[in-house]
């Protein structure tokens, strides 16, 4: 691990505007972390909390309103060349998985790493044979999104990410929109990425996940971070009174 | 099984006997209007025989071409021009909303007639425009309108998702138009994109009034002449169907070909 953060955010601010009030209501505020490479860090909070506009603004889904985010040496701002640079970075994987339905996975894989990072089939191949034995799925490389169960849609979504060969991966409640059963074989594939020393930004409502893999657990709350800790401390001996408040409800 | 062979059974029986009636109303009809049918003497203007004897295209078949060769290019046009004006509406840049909106409520909130006219007689001695360019541009620029609103709205339908994961790859927006957005738009637009050329062939029916002969300019030309009035005006009516029909009968093959589940 460097000392130098791949991922700094300081205090940033997003406002939703609601008519008919004053005052508008902050989806996120005043947000500053550091993440470290190869750190995983799992959100989590009550829903609303700000968690997943948080994680899309730092690969500019979401515009925040002031504040600074670099990401791996480059200012995310309103330069579009700085933008698609980052998302070349950042990888992100979506709770409806958001596969192209109109394309096989091995075309669902292939598409950014041709157009974006150009390379040749060849090369692609060489790739998508590899993530595809990653995640688990070599048999389906012909098959269209719409023949694949939700978990191995999601296991391909997570591919697809992969493979741009980002520096940063978010997840977005990647099993929110899982059966039960399906769970697991997403998770494992997310394990697996950590224990390889991917940086991840996680937001999940699975706690035994975020126990067992998280290096750090940041719980917001009202789009504020409440608390920024150790994994595992963060379950034992939580400080703020509105993390034991969430604790106990969800534990 | 028993039951679904006597609903055959019965069902073909009411079919008869409602073509039966039919037929029998046409039959009265036909001879109490007292019209002598000549039908004979239409395929001479399908297929006629020239002076030497060689077999030529009847007024009626160079009037079909002449209108299959307007109904395609103003197709093509049309297509282009509604892809770019639902496309500029759905830009960021504030004067390409402004100018795709205007030409939008101009040509919708108009009658293709008058369009036609001021085309082919205010402008085409100006710039010097052939009729069948005139009908073409007319025609494009009207279907075009149309559907440009089909195709925005088809691009809309698209979930945000889709965006979003294409972005989040890295693709640029043109990309994301080119391989994502617009292929799956193309599936949901093409069935009402359809109907838009349905109607372009049949509207095609009015460039007969600037001096083309297309069509139906042959068809009354030679109900003027010969007075087939029936014969002739089903004919191209048949003539109209067979286009119409072809192209729906080929969007529909595409469809089934392209069948892929959202």
């Amino acid at each position: 691990m460097s000392s130098k953060p791949i991922i700094s955010v300081k205090n940033i601010n997003k406002k939703f505007p609601v008519s008919g009030r004053k005052n508008d209501i902050f989806a996120v505020k005043n947000v500053s972390v550091d993440i470290l490479q190869g750190e995983v860090v799992v959100v989590i909070g009550p829903s609303g909390a700000g968690k997943s506009t948080f994680l899309r603004c730092l690969n500019g889904l979401e515009v925040f309103d002031s504040g600074e985010i670099i990401i791996d040496g480059i200012p995310l701002n309103h330069h579009h060349r700085n933008l698609l640079e980052i998302r070349k970075e950042v990888g992100m994987v979506f709770q409806s998985f958001n596969l192209f339905p109109h394309m096989t996975v091995r075309k669902n894989i292939s598409l950014a790493i041709r157009r974006v990072r150009k390379l040749s089939v060849s090369e692609c191949e060489n790739i998508m044979t590899d993530l595809l034995q990653k995640v688990g799925i070599e048999d389906k490389v012909d098959s269209l999104p719409s023949q694949l169960s939700g978990g191995q849609q999601q296991r391909v979504a997570i591919a697809r990410a992969l493979a741009m060969n980002p520096k940063v991966m978010l997840f977005d409640e990647a099993t929110s929109a899982l059966d039960p059963e399906m769970i697991s074989e997403v998770l494992d594939v997310m394990k697996n990425l950590a224990q390889e020393g991917m940086t991840m930004v996680v937001v999940t409502h699975e706690m035994g996940f975020a126990r067992e893999v998280a290096s750090r657990i940041l719980f917001m709350d009202n789009g504020e971070i409440v608390e920024d800790r150790e994994g595992e401390s963060f379950f034992i001996n939580p400080v703020e009174d509105r993390t034991k408040a969430f604790l106990s409800k969800i534990l | 099984m028993i039951s679904v062979r006597k609903d055959f059974v019965f069902d073909t029986l009411k079919y008869l006997f409602f073509m039966g009636i039919l037929a029998f109303l046409l039959v009265i009809g036909s001879s109490n209007m007292n019209y002598n049918w000549q039908w004979y003497r239409v395929p001479g203007y399908i297929i006629a025989r020239s002076a030497d004897g060689s077999l030529k295209p009847g007024l009626l078949l160079s009037g079909l071409w002449i209108t299959i060769k307007i109904s395609v290019v103003s197709l093509v046009l049309a297509f282009i021009i509604g892809m770019v004006t639902a496309l500029l509406r759905l830009s960021s840049s504030i004067a390409a909303k402004v100018i795709a909106r205007v030409y939008l409520e101009l040509i919708r909130n108009t009658p293709l007639l008058i369009q036609l006219f001021v085309i082919y007689f205010v402008l085409a001695p100006v710039f010097n425009i052939s009729p069948f360019n005139s009908a073409v541009i007319t025609l494009s620029m009207f279907e075009g309108a149309y559907a440009s609103e089909i195709i925005r709205s088809g691009i809309n339908a698209i979930s945000k998702g889709q965006w979003e994961s294409a972005y989040s790859l890295g693709l640029s927006t043109i990309d994301t138009y080119v391989f994502i957005i617009l292929p799956q738009t193309i599936k949901q637009v093409l069935p009402p994109l359809t109907n838009q050329a349905v109607s372009l062939i049949k509207d095609s029916a009015l460039v007969s009034t600037i001096a083309i002969y297309d069509l139906t300019m042959a068809g009354q030309a030679i109900v003027s002449r010969t007075f087939l009035t029936f014969e002739i005006w089903f004919t191209v009516a048949l003539m109209y169907l067979i286009m119409t029909i072809s192209i729906s009968a080929f969007v529909h093959y595409l469809e089934k070909r392209n069948n892929y589940v959202q």
